[in-house]
Parts: structure tokens; C-alpha cells; sequence
């Protein structure tokens, strides 16, 4: 917050002093104008072939005393006015960072086909998010090859959301309909919970549509009796409320407007999972990543540069921190050895202790002593042969 | 916020230069004017001062004197207005900004907020990237469509399009009146784009075998760069003994037209200093530190990993294990990782003193939790989701991961 603060004090007082000169320079060369007009005038008046006394020089000589003066002092007034722009600048410099691109490698993403494969990337990204236009142009800007078969479930998808965002229940049920027995076999409760939202939204327009939700039910319910039995019976329990308005009964909580949204996630979740793909952008979850990921690398950076450690990337092959993204940024499991801090590898492979310990390979081959080891977190001795490699 | 504090320079420097700028050029014309005004009074006082002065020249003088504040007042009237333009692009970058910034710290605003604000970065950034690589079409699309041209920088490629054009087109003009638009900027950079246009501009008359045209052109050009070019400019004077189709390595060189593309590199990276520009673009940085830090360091065997052999061990979730991406993290460092983060494969959920990791007497490890519900579901019985194989839920051992 400080960061931005401090910059925009200084173009506060920018766009004041800025403003106060445009004022004044237009108020004071008017009122020079004026006064100029008014003796010109005066001469104008006069015969002929007057000429002028000597008080009418001295008048002229003073009003252009005061011209000379005046203009000269607008000028330097707006000089004055470049400390107070050049003090953004350092405000800036002070307050953000500008080699932000010290921790990357310029080459890495030079070559021509990693361009592309960025570009490409682009494209799934401006496609998933329903860009349609922008992606086009970069196709024809970029010149690369356009993957059809990419952006036909998004346009699809996308125009289910739309229309979920604005309570039509429509297009997400004929697709859940379509989907049935891929939605069935991830166990996926969409399908039902989308007829329960229908049904619901039938009885909310009170008695009179009550014998259409009874059909609505009868058509679609029984389908899920097995897996929702449970969910079938409150539903059904409603029907008791509706004369009296289920506003003010036990099932209240179902016309939450909560389920939207709540449906709303289910369906990118389940949709997303049915197609195989993820549920965020992955450009997107990248980026944000690399953001959260670039100032602890620049911070470290500038310490080992204090330290005299040179390269940030030399010697091993893997970032010099560790970056916290969160739970959201994990998705595999990571196995570090307790013994050695390192990562485990092929070579160097998980091991489990007979008593439950795990280490890696390589640390229990350093902690053996002949055909004995014990173990480094309990007392139990063992020989290295019986552990035994474990996959996560 | 550490992220705006090392992302968001040029967002704010950029417009900040363009005000620079429009300050240095607002300072020029207000002098020029009132230079004017002032020798007009100038001239207007030795008339009175010679005696005997008749009303009616010193009412055409005031005239003229007039006319010279009035084109002094609408001068200044526009140049101030550009500076207040200019100071109100940055005060509007800064508004952006800081939203992402109240965002965060009211801490009841909702997620989706800030993932909004993130896309909208994550716009701006692509833009950037358009534009450094040449696609404006796609830059002005995409700026249009989700409502940021403010909040790019737009503008100073559009300008130095045209310049990369005319270049391609082997002309310098445009490119040399830029150089001088930014003379003593590009001083203070020690920049030689100018010296390397002029020699340019010498070599294709030599190649139009315009000879004598060369050496005026040398002699009107040259001799301002001689006290820091002039081994440079004696070997391109050598030139005018050699053929165009001199095989003599320095002069072949000279004769290539590859230079001009050079000059059009040349010519761009001046102009990001001259922004104070960084060479890459925020999002290639950003995309290669992402890259990086979701990168799962080291196969783990038969489990999900970004690199493993057999892509049914891919997670659909995980960016790096998209193909695409996979392909551009493959040069990158891994994430570094001190401490087991270890998943249930069944579940997805985290194992930890809530959810034991146990081991099946396959040696592959699963969470408690899962397995337990799965020996509810089968009679004790535990299938191996790898191997497929089938074990007693008694045989299940405890794993303990430091």
C-alpha cells in the first residue's frame, strides 16, 4: 500500500501545482491582453497625426515593463514546475522494483518454437475464457495453426454458464442429460441437483403450479432414488409447505439464492473434470503463481548477490527457495528426504524402515555401519536390507 | 503488496516518461513564445524611445503585440492540458492498483474480486506481450475487449510500429527524426542508433554506387561521432575502395542487408530504455517463475508427476502437465521443496496426523481415511488402485514421513 501511496502523493501535487498554473496563466495574459486592448484603443482614438506625449510613453513604457516581466515569470513558474514531476519519477524508482526480470532467463524463451508453444498456450487461455475475437487475431497476427477441436467445448461450456448466471436452467440440463453415464461413472450429483433447482423453482411459484412439479418429480426422480433417496423424501417433504409458502417452513433454506452459485460451481467442477481438463485457466494459474512466486526470488536474489553467491540458477537445477502457493498450488505429491533436505528421485527413491521411518536411499545407505543400521528417529536396529521401496 | 511492488514498474514509469516528455516539449513552446512576446516589447520600447513617435505605428505594434500574447495564452492553454492528460494516466494506473490493494487488506471482500482483478492483470500482461511481439491487432482487441487501453501502453508501441516500418522498408527518416525527437535522452544513454542510421544511410549509397554522394554525406555526418567512432568510421570509410561484391570479410558484412533488421532490433531495445523498459515482458517473466515454482521437482515412480513417461500419471488440474506448457517448463528449474507435501491418490486429500499415510504390502502408500472407507465398502478388503491387486485391510502398515 505504501508503495502506491507515496507515488500517487506525488502526482497529487502534480495535478494541483498543474492546475494552478493553468489558471493563473490563463487569468493573468488575459488581463495583459486586456489592458493592452484598452491603451490601444485610447491611441486610436486619438487625431491622425498625433504624436505621443510623454506620458502617454511612460504609460507605454511601464505596461511593457510589466509584459516583459510577466512573461518571463510564466516561464520560469512552469520550470519551477519540473522538480515536482521529476519527484514522481523517483517515487517510483524508489517504491517499485524495475529489474524485475533479473530472476529469469531472457534465452529460455527465445526460441522460435517456444514462441509458438506460447502462443498457443494464448490462444487455449483467450478461447476458455470466451475471447473468441481476440484469439482469432492472434492467430492471424501470430500466424500459428488454429486447433479447433480446442475451442469447440468452451464455446459450449461457456454459453452454459452464461445462461446459469442468469437462472436458466435449460442448456446445463439438456448437457447433464446428454453427459448421463460419463456423470454417473464420476459419481457426479449435477445431473440430479440440477432437476432438484427445476423443481424447486416450480414450487416457488406457489399452489397453482404444484400438480406440474408432482409430474416434474414423477418424470425425473426416479432415476436417482438409489444414490439420493435421502435428498428425494425432503424434496417431496415440501410439498406439505406450499400452501402456506415455504418461506416460513423447515425447507426454507432451499430457495437460498446460495444454491446458484452453489450449482453454478458444481457444474464448471464437474464439467471441467468431465473433459479433462482443469478447472482454472492453467496460463492463468501460472501467471498467478510466477506473481506470488516473483518477489520472494527477487529477495533471495538480492541477498546471494550480498553474499557473493553468484548465478542464481547454477550449479542445481531448481529454484533456490521454496515458493508458497498455497493449497491451491499443489497438485502432486513431493517427497523430501528428513536426512539429506533433498528431493527424492529414480535414483534416490523413498525407503520405509521397518519401523515406519521413511528416508531416501541414499541417506540409508550413509547410515549404515557394515550390515547394521539404526534407525535415525527410534531406537530400533536394523539391517539395510529390509527396508523396502515405497511409492507415493 | 510484494507483487505490485515488483511487477507493476513499468505500468507506472511508462506514463510517467510520456509526462516527462510532455513537459520538456510544453517548456520549449512556452520559451518559443514568449521570446517572441518579449522582442515584440523589445521593439515596441526602442520605437519609443526615439521621440516624436506617431499614435498610429505604436497602435499597429500594440497590435502585433496582442496577437502575440493570444498565441502565447492558447499555447500555454494546450500544453498545460497535455500535462494534466498525461498526469491523469498515471493517477488512474495508481487507482487500479490500488483496488488490488483494498482488496486484500479489508479482507472480507470475496475471492472473486480478486481473481477478477487477476484476470484483468493477467490481460494487461498478455497485451504487453502482444505488443513487444508485433501482434497489435491482437493487443488492441484484447485491450478493447476487456476494457483496459488506460492501463497499457498502447500508444508508444503504436508509434514505434511505424518507425520498425519504415525501417523494413530500408528508410531512415522516420527513425532519424525520432533520434532527434529523443536527442538528449538517448545522450544520457549513450546510444548510437544515429551513428549506426547515418552509416547505414552511407553504405546504401555506395551500394546505389552513388560514390560521390557518399563522401558528402560522410563529411556532413560523420565528423560529430569522430570522438567515439573513429576507428568505426575509417573502417566504413574504407569502403568506397571495395566492390559491392567484395569478398572481404568486414566490407561483405557491411554490404549485408541483414543490418537493417539489425537497426529494427536495434531501434526497439533503445526505445524500452528510453521507457525504461526491461527487456522481457512481465508476463514471459511471470510465466517462467510460475512455470517454475509449480514444477514438481523429480518423478516420483508410478505416481502423478509433471514429467513422468506414462501420461495417465498426469493430473488434468496441474498447469505444468498441460502439454503445451509441459513443453515450455522442460528448460526451467524445479520448484525447490524442503518438506514432504505428500496426497492421498484416491482421496486428493493431504496426508498428515489427521489422514495417516499407510502403506499397502505392495509398497505403494495411500491415506487412511480412504482406505478405511474402501474396507467398509468391500468386507475388509483393500483393491489396489495401481496394481489392482487385493489385500486385507489387515495387512495395512503404518508409514511415518518426517
Amino acid at each position: 500500500m505504501d508503495a502506491c501511496l507515496a507515488v500517487e502523493k506525488e502526482i497529487d501535487r502534480v495535478l494541483t501545482k498543474f492546475g494552478d498554473i493553468n489558471e493563473n496563466t490563463g487569468r493573468i495574459l488575459s488581463d495583459l491582453i486586456t489592458h493592452i486592448e484598452r491603451l490601444k484603443a485610447e491611441l486610436e482614438n486619438a487625431p491622425e497625426d498625433h504624436t505621443l506625449t510623454s506620458v502617454q510613453v511612460d504609460i507605454l513604457k511601464q505596461c511593457m515593463g510589466k509584459v516583459k516581466e510577466t512573461v518571463s515569470r510564466l516561464t520560469t513558474d512552469h520550470r519551477d514546475l519540473h522538480s515536482t514531476v521529476s519527484k514522481v519519477g523517483k517515487a517510483i524508482d524508489r517504491n517499485f522494483i524495475a529489474d524485475f526480470a533479473a530472476t529469469s532467463r531472457e534465452e529460455v524463451f527465445a526460441a522460435p518454437e517456444k514462441i509458438n508453444l506460447i502462443n498457443k498456450v494464448i490462444c487455449q487461455h483467450l478461447y476458455r475464457q470466451g475471447m473468441q475475437e481476440v484469439a482469432e487475431a492472434l492467430v492471424q497476427d501470430a500466424d500459428i495453426a488454429p486447433e479447433i477441436h480446442n475451442k469447440e467445448p468452451f464455446t459450449e461450456l461457456n454459453h452454459i454458464l452464461d445462461s446459469l448466471k442468469s437462472k436458466d436452467l435449460e442448456p446445463a440440463l439438456a448437457w447433464a442429460t446428454a453427459h448421463h453415464d460419463a456423470l454417473e461413472a464420476q459419481n457426479s450429483s449435477l445431473e440430479f441437483k440440477l432437476h432438484r433447482l427445476k423443481f424447486i423453482e416450480l414450487l416457488k411459484q406457489g399452489a397453482s403450479h404444484q400438480t406440474d412439479a408432482i409430474s416434474y418429480a414423477r418424470i425425473h426422480f426416479r432415476k436417482f432414488v438409489l444414490r439420493h433417496e435421502k435428498d428425494i423424501q425432503t424434496l417431496m417433504g415440501m410439498l406439505l409447505y406450499v400452501p402456506n409458502g415455504i418461506g416460513s417452513s423447515p425447507y426454507s433454506c432451499l430457495l437460498d439464492s446460495e444454491m446458484w452459485l452453489e450449482i453454478y460451481e458444481l457444474f464448471t467442477n464437474d464439467a471441467c473434470q468431465l473433459l479433462g481438463v482443469s478447472v482454472n485457466s492453467p496460463l492463468g494459474t501460472c501467471i498467478n503463481a510466477g506473481c506470488s512466486a516473483i518477489p520472494a526470488l527477487l529477495n533471495i536474489k538480492q541477498v546471494m548477490m550480498q553474499r557473493q553467491v553468484t548465478g542464481i540458477w547454477n550449479g542445481k537445477d531448481e529454484l533456490p527457495i521454496e515458493i508458497d502457493l498455497g493449497s491451491e498450488g499443489r497438485y502432486h505429491s513431493m517427497f523430501a528426504c528428513p536426512i539429506l533436505r533433498q528431493q527424492s528421485t529414480q535414483n534416490n527413491p523413498p525407503m520405509r524402515l521397518i519401523c515406519g521411518h521413511v528416508i531416501s536411499r541414499d541417506a540409508l545407505h550413509k547410515l549404515c555401519n557394515g550390515n547394521k543400521m539404526k534407525c535415525p528417529y527410534c531406537p530400533i536396529e536394523q539391517s539395510p536390507s529390509d527396508a523396502r521401496l515405497i511409492y507415493f | 503488496m510484494a507483487d505490485l511492488k515488483s511487477l507493476e514498474h513499468p505500468t507506472l514509469k511508462v506514463p510517467y516518461e510520456i509526462l516527462n516528455k510532455k513537459f520538456r516539449t510544453a517548456q520549449k513552446s512556452l520559451d518559443r513564445e514568449a521570446s517572441h512576446v518579449q522582442q515584440a516589447a523589445r521593439e515596441l520600447e526602442s520605437t519609443i524611445s526615439g521621440g516624436n513617435v506617431r499614435a498610429r505605428d505604436i497602435t499597429s505594434l500594440l497590435g502585433g503585440m496582442v496577437e502575440k500574447l493570444q498565441v502565447l495564452k492558447r499555447k500555454a492553454e494546450e500544453s498545460i492540458s497535455e500535462e494534466l492528460a498525461a498526469s491523469n494516466v498515471c493517477k488512474r494506473r495508481l487507482e487500479h492498483l490500488k483496488e488490488r490493494e483494498t482488496l486484500t487488506s479489508a479482507g472480507t471482500v470475496s475471492q472473486g474480486a480478486v481473481n477478477q482483478w487477476k484476470r484483468k492483470r493477467l490481460d494487461r500482461m498478455m497485451v504487453e506481450y502482444f505488443l513487444r511481439n508485433g501482434y497489435y491487432n491482437a493487443a488492441i482487441t484484447l485491450a478493447e475487449k476487456s476494457d483496459i487501453k488506460d492501463l497499457t501502453n498502447i500508444e508508444i508501441f503504436l508509434t514505434s510500429r511505424e518507425i520498425e516500418k519504415s525501417l523494413a522498408n530500408h528508410e531512415t527518416s522516420k527513425c532519424l527524426i525520432w533520434c532527434h525527437d529523443n536527442k538528449s535522452k538517448l545522450r544520457k544513454l549513450k546510444s548510437n542508433m544515429e551513428f549506426n542510421l547515418r552509416i547505414q544511410e552511407f553504405v546504401e549509397l555506395i551500394r546505389s554506387e552513388r560514390r560521390m554522394d557518399a563522401i558528402k554525406h560522410a563529411r556532413k555526418h560523420f565528423p560529430s561521432f569522430e570522438d567515439e567512432h573513429l576507428d568505426t568510421i575509417q573502417r566504413v570509410m574504407a569502403l568506397l575502395a571495395f566492390p559491392i561484391g567484395t569478398e572481404i570479410k568486414p566490407y561483405k558484412a557491411l554490404f549485408d542487408e541483414t543490418r537493417w533488421d539489425t537497426l529494427i532490433e536495434q531501434f526497439r531495445q533503445e526505445n524500452y530504455r528510453l521507457f525504461q523498459l526491461a527487456s522481457q515482458s512481465v508476463f514471459t517473466v511471470a510465466l517462467q517463475a510460475g512455470l517454475s515454482a509449480l514444477k514438481t521437482p523429480y518423478p516420483l515412480m508410478h505416481f502423478t508427476c509433471c514429467y513422468s513417461d506414462n501420461g495417465e500419471n498426469r493430473n488434468p488440474a496441474c498447469p505444468v502437465c498441460q502439454p503445451c506448457l509441459n513443453q515450455l517448463a522442460e528448460s526451467l528449474p524445479f520448484a525447490h521443496c524442503s518438506q514432504s507435501r505428500l496426497y492421498c491418490h484416491i482421496s486428493g486429500l493431504p496426508l498428515n496426523e489427521n489422514n495417516l499415510p499407510m502403506m499397502l504390502p505392495n509398497g505403494y502408500i495411500y491415506g487412511e481415511q480412504a482406505l478405511e472407507q474402501m474396507a467398509k465398502e468391500n468386507n475388509g478388503q483393500i483393491i489396489c488402485p495401481k496394481t489392482k491387486e487385493i489385500f486385507p485391510f489387515k495387512k495395512v502398515e503404518k508409514v511415518y514421513v518426517m
